[in-house]
């Protein structure tokens, strides 16, 4: 079992060209790369913590563990709180880390200074920690998924601009050759967020937009942060961790050149299904609508290029940790994006708006989607950059079993109790407590899932603690690396786009 | 390396179309909206938010109401919040075209807002509610803003704006409940919220 988790592609090539030893590119960028893992993971913890407060709070406002009374652990400050540490904290850090070492590791070049993104790392906790702690004291701009105050943003945005910069330079001074599409999504997503993070903050602080053009606005970011930086940050990661633990080639480059570009035209569109019947024009919604249904395609040409590359052999996901975090988030992408259309239509929407039920579809796209792929990178790649092992494999079962446990049922709680919520809400004779008494077990069933899913996210962090303090180098490396060499000289695998 | 140049604006170019049509239009189109002129009477509407009402918009925001409590109403083919009598027509850009932060808001784990300042008309009410939610009801889910007040001794006459509170949520003999400056402010912006002012693109609905 120890050995499938390391031993494995260790030599794995990006591309046709590229057969070196790569051990030497991951020793150059482990600086970097770890801080942003190890602050994804601090994140994590702290997030997970402030979802387990705001959830028990919705559930039972008054008993003393949840604080009643003190402002700044009060429900609209710890619910922030624990959105802003998932999205920027664990999603973008272990998105950032991940996208550069995949990065380095096409490029294939050492001579770009680690320093660079080391500095942004540390620059990226300060606006984080400020961001949080302005949250918490009240401080905030008002707008969901930008709540940081202007003076964080501008930290956050500075150490953005120095990865995007440096990711950049990397692309352009790659190895000559074909590219993959990993580093396609990953130059999309590195310009995408920099660009939709720069105009919600210029547009909604700097020269404030007029009245309904700051939920426009606002909503424009949100669909454009989960669609054109969360999605192709994890789809540059499985694109590239799939065929490599497996060994084989990506199914079809079409495909996956079919998928980026239907991601790119409409992945900056889907914002307006949250404000359906809202105050503006009726073309700007049902634009995000159509968008939403459309972006089926870039979802279904992923699953289909990920399956058929896996070609139905999925023995693999019982002996590799990282496999199968990254297939099961693969997995829950599509099921996601079938959600997330179907509640975009103005029919459904008109029962589910308002309810828990859009808040069911975000836990399955951040919770499910994006954090089991990432996780799966960290699995992978943790390893790799410390030339250690992960201890203790129950850990590891663990936060698998309880994460995707705690996912389904806080899924199903409330996408159930929002749905009773919503056929409540439609029927005036029922009056709102009425409506909300009814969401009471569903409210219970959801605050046991967040128990679960903070237990799992506990045992990734310890896991990541002990490989980082305790765990032995692997001695025997060399002989692991020079074994696999062999072995793909045999099986050359062609997974370039060209 | 021409791939990656084409690739680059490729980039650009398809998001820029969004960026176009969701942040530049309505930012150019909202911002010249402009007053309507109620023919009958003459009055312009919408009107703008009195300054303590504005600093209460801040405190709306610092405690997060807009997580649990939307600010529009939607069509009624869209759904039936005027069947539930938060407001009499959909609301439109124009409503806010003074608000310095619009809380249009996700949810509804609590009521609507839109109207709030049309349905409740006493400042009592929005205090009790805010520091003891269980004393109106004890269903309601709402957690206790109870930073919002001060409880100190009564110091020759009571406060005009002191919480006229019952059961076990009263106060010592000799001690009364007031809203903070926050509280107060809050509360102005929560009267505030009334877009039951005619405008031409919304007709009120028919029933």
């Amino acid at each position: 079992m120890k050995e499938t988790v390391i031993s494995e592609a260790e030599l794995r090539p990006a591309s046709r060209a590229d057969h070196r030893d790569l051990s030497g590119v991951d020793r150059a960028i482990r600086v970097p790369v770890l801080i942003f893992f190890g602050s994804a993971v601090f994140w994590l913890v702290i997030g997970s913590l402030f979802y387990l407060l705001s959830s028990s709070q919705l559930f039972s406002p008054d008993v003393w563990w949840t604080f009643p009374g003190v402002a700044w652990l009060s429900f609209g400050r710890a619910y922030p709180a624990f959105l802003n540490c998932y999205v920027y904290g664990w999603a973008t850090c272990a998105g950032i880390g991940t996208g550069i070492w995949l990065l380095s590791r096409f490029n294939g070049v050492t001579f770009r200074s680690p320093l660079f993104p080391s500095v942004a790392a540390v620059l990226w906790n300060i606006g984080m920690l400020t961001g949080v702690l302005s949250i918490l004291s009240g401080a905030t701009t008002g707008r969901e998924l930008l709540e940081f105050p202007p003076q964080s943003a501008f930290i956050l945005f500075f150490g953005l601009i120095m990865v995007s910069l440096w990711a950049l330079v990397i692309l352009w001074n790659r190895t000559p050759g074909s590219t993959y599409i990993s580093q396609w999504y990953l130059l999309g997503a590195f310009l995408w967020f920099a660009w939709m993070y720069a105009t919600a903050y210029l547009v909604l602080d700097i020269v404030p937009a007029p009245g309904a053009a700051q939920p426009a606005v606002n909503w424009w970011y949100a669909g454009s942060l989960v669609d054109l930086w969360f999605t192709p940050i994890a789809l540059a990661t499985a694109y590239y961790l799939i065929p490599q633990i497996v060994r084989r080639p990506i199914y079809s480059d079409k495909l996956a050149l079919l998928g980026f570009w239907g991601l790119a035209l409409f992945g900056g569109w889907t914002g307006m299904t949250h404000l359906i019947g809202g105050p503006l024009p009726a073309w700007m919604i049902t634009a995000s609508i159509v968008a939403k249904v459309l972006m089926l395609v870039p979802v279904l040409a992923a699953a289909a290029n990920f399956h058929l590359t896996m070609k139905g052999d999925f023995s693999g996901l019982s002996e590799n940790f990282a496999l199968r975090f990254v297939v099961t988030g693969a997995f829950i992408y599509t099921a996601y994006a079938f959600e997330g259309s179907i509640l975009s239509a103005r029919s459904i929407a008109q029962f589910t708006q308002f309810t828990l039920v859009p808040e069911s579809n975000s836990q399955l796209g951040l919770f499910g989607f994006y954090s089991m792929i990432l996780f799966g990178a960290l699995y992978y790649i943790v390893p790799r950059l410390l030339n250690r092992l992960w201890l203790f494999h129950k850990l590891i079962e663990t936060h698998f079993w309880l994460a995707v446990t705690g996912l389904w049922l806080s899924f199903a709680a409330l996408t159930i109790g929002g749905l009773i919520q919503g056929f409540g809400l439609e029927d005036p004779q029922i009056p709102m407590i009425a409506v909300n008494d009814l969401l009471e077990p569903f409210l219970a069933i959801q605050n046991f899932a967040a128990l679960l899913l903070v237990v799992a996210n506990l045992s990734f962090a310890i896991s990541f603690a002990l490989i980082l303090l305790i765990s032995a180098p692997v001695r025997h490396r060399r002989t692991a690396v020079e074994r696999f060499k062999e072995a793909s000289e045999s099986t050359e695998p062609e997974v370039s786009v060209a | 390396m021409n791939r990656l140049t084409g690739l680059f604006f490729g980039i650009f170019l398809l998001f820029g179309v969004s960026w176009l049509g969701l942040v530049a239009y309505p930012y150019l189109t909202f911002a010249g909206l402009r007053q309507s002129k109620d023919e009958a009477t003459g009055a312009l509407a919408p009107q703008g938010m009195p300054g303590t009402a504005a600093q209460g918009a801040r405190v709306y925001a610092a405690n997060g109401c807009f997580y649990c409590h939307s600010q529009y109403i939607r069509e009624e083919k869209e759904g039936n919040d005027i069947g539930r009598q938060w407001g009499t027509r959909r609301t439109v850009a124009r409503d806010y075209m003074y608000d310095q932060n619009v809380f249009l808001g996700t949810s509804r784990l609590g009521a609507d807002l839109t109207n709030v300042g049309v349905r409740q008309t006493d400042p009592q009410w929005f205090y009790r509610i805010l520091y003891s939610p269980r004393s109106l009801s004890s269903e309601v889910a709402m957690p206790a803003y109870k930073w919002l007040f001060q409880t100190r001794e009564i110091q020759g006459q009571p406060s005009v704006d002191a919480l006229k509170l019952e059961g076990a949520y009263v106060p010592p003999s000799g001690y009364e409940v007031v809203p903070t400056a926050e509280g107060k402010a809050l509360v102005a912006y929560l009267l505030s919220l009334k877009k039951n002012y005619p405008l031409p693109e919304a007709p009120e609905a028919t029933e």
